[in-house]
């Protein structure tokens, strides 16, 4: 059973290679070889990895590698056909996006003993995202990135992971607390103040730094991510009521208070008013899909270029004008299978604090890839934030890559030593 | 050259297809293989928790509370060590932890695991990582109590 995973991996480069084979033929006369080299590399690291991950010293599960794979060959076929100069970047940074991985299973054991120190983690969390905050550079109308020589880092995507294990730490330690001791208010049981208050300001910051800074998909995302995350930890449904009105409130205020907010929530309510203006980016993403169908205008053969960034954040819009509501649909039913997958890693750990980590980055990873779907197909307010593993992004490949690998490494049911 | 350009287009058509037929299959293998895998998991969990009605006995050999000294816990499946009060043995012991060791009956064998306490737990002088078996008289050190473990 256990080989037949690697069929799997040598379909995913077969669709890489494939895709790949289609742009140069498009090339014809004048074809140009800079990615193959690249992509043979990351082929043979891929498949090397998944023999690696079959031997299991660091872990039992072997079918969520594959499926990152699956996302990781369609973002650079895409990138290649939409970008063809960042596919070599792309592909390097999945080189090292699975090489950290590897290191990550390696220092597994050093990761899951550092796992514990809540208040350390947490504090992290606020220096990462203040970092953005105090040294941020300007790209691309959100303040979130930093310059460090050659590189563009954004640091909200390591954040996500601190975020989750500050999380996962805190709540594991004080479960007793938050679910036993508490008052009833009304409908709601509230456990004391001070229980609560550390959860409050992380979360609080945290978004509101993301509101500064105008990264609304990240506030977003951290907000889903912390919401899911109580609840699973201490399964009280009064916490995700008061974060729901948390959340109407923070709508409310910022929709008066900021003008790109509005924007934002008028685009979505009616994007035919300001068609060729503000809103031309959902118009145009929404053309796309129309255009594409249930079968896809066919790889290399639709005008998804007529987006403006759809390398990042609207790449799934070009996906779904070339390979239609199909490939949609398979890439929607790949994500639904690896959250299905990390969710069984997460049932499978003997500590709360494991389980909490591991079901909190399926959570994220699944989270983000729903935020950024329902964008760019209006079914939710646009807000600019990576498909994870498709989209062009370093920080986003390799943050996405170190929480496989802590995912991965927690998926060990551990053997006995001694005896 | 109208050769070659009808070859390339030939293969184009052959690619376009192909590649969405690869996502196709990708899908279509995972669910299987992920089935199957699923299945297999859960009869190896039944094979496992088939459990005996084995007995095991837990002595107190030292403690700082004296009171404790002398005391027998038995039990036949699991019992759970630490200073919480959701445990099978409470340790009113500043060096144990809420929730320190627990020993569980696996395949008629008793396994000791540590459940990730600052103070760790040990085994005959030996601090134990993850878990490990448990033999007849085998001292178990967690904080400042010491337990002698027989079946």
């Amino acid at each position: 059973m256990k080989t037949k995973s690697l069929l799997l991996v040598a379909v995913d480069f077969l669709i890489m290679f494939a895709g790949l084979g289609i742009i140069m033929l498009n090339q014809y006369p004048k074809i140009d070889y800079t990615p193959i080299p690249w992509a043979l590399g990351a082929a043979g690291l891929g498949i090397f990895i998944q023999l690696f991950l079959i031997k299991g010293r660091f872990n039992d599960d072997i079918w969520i590698f594959p499926m990152v794979l699956f996302f990781s060959s369609i973002g650079i076929i895409m990138l290649a056909r939409l970008k063809p100069i960042l596919c070599v970047p792309q592909l390097r940074w999945l080189i090292i996006g699975m090489l950290v991985m590897v290191a990550v299973l390696y220092f597994s054991r050093q990761l899951k003993d550092m796992m514990q120190y809540q208040y350390i983690l947490g504090v992290c969390t606020l220096i990462v995202l203040c970092l953005s905050l105090i040294f941020g550079v300007e790209i691309g109308g959100s303040k979130n990135w930093l310059v460090l020589g050659p590189f563009s880092v954004q640091p909200s995507e390591f954040g996500k992971i601190l975020l989750v294990l500050f999380l996962a730490a805190f709540l594991s330690d004080h479960k007793d607390m938050l679910k036993e001791a508490r008052k009833r208010f009304l409908f709601l049981d509230l456990p004391p103040l001070r229980f609560i208050a550390p959860l409050l300001v992380i979360w609080g910051i945290a978004i509101l730094m993301f509101v500064v800074q105008r990264d609304l998909g990240s506030a977003l995302l951290f907000f889903c991510m912390a919401v899911f995350m109580t609840y699973m930890g201490t399964g009280s449904k009064s916490y995700v009521f008061i974060a729901m009105c948390f959340i109407c409130l923070g709508a409310a205020v910022s929709y008066a208070f900021f003008s790109h907010v509005q924007v934002r929530f008028n685009i979505w309510l009616d994007p035919w008013a300001d068609a060729v203006g503000q809103a031309y980016q959902v118009v145009q993403s929404l053309f796309a899909f129309a255009a594409g169908g249930v079968w896809g205008t066919g790889f290399t053969h639709g005008h998804p270029g007529l987006i403006p960034e759809v390398h990042t954040d609207f790449i799934f819009s070009a996906i779904g004008e070339e390979f239609g509501l199909l490939g949609c649909t398979v890439i929607m039913m790949v994500y639904v299978l690896m959250f299905y997958r990390g969710i069984m890693v997460a049932m499978g750990c003997k500590k709360e604090l494991h389980t909490l980590v591991a079901a909190g980055f399926s959570i994220a990873l699944f989270t983000q890839a729903f935020i950024i779907i329902a964008g760019v197909t209006k079914f939710l307010p646009l807000t600019g934030i990576t498909l994870p593993f498709i989209s062009y992004g370093g920080s986003s490949m390799v943050s996405g890559y170190i929480m496989i690998g802590l995912l991965l490494s927690l998926s060990k049911k551990e053997r006995m030593n001694g005896a | 050259m109208q050769e070659t350009a009808i070859i390339i287009k030939l293969l184009g058509i052959f690619l376009q297809y192909g590649l969405l037929l690869l996502l196709l299959f990708f899908v279509w293998k995972l669910i299987k293989f992920m089935r199957k895998d699923s299945q297999e998991v859960r009869e190896d969990i039944y094979a496992v928790t088939e459990i005996s009605n084995e007995e095991a006995v837990l002595t107190v050999l030292e403690a700082s509370d004296e009171t404790l000294v002398g005391q027998r816990f038995a039990f036949s499946d699991e019992i759970r060590i630490g200073r919480g009060s959701d445990n099978d043995i409470v340790l009113n012991d500043s060096f144990a932890s809420h929730n320190h060791a627990v020993i569980v009956l696996l395949n008629n064998l008793y396994v000791i695991e540590d459940m990730g306490s600052v103070n760790k737990t040990y085994v005959n002088n030996q601090p134990i990582t993850g878990r490990q078996y448990l033999q007849t008289g085998d001292l178990i050190t967690i904080g400042s109590v010491t337990f002698q473990f027989g079946r």
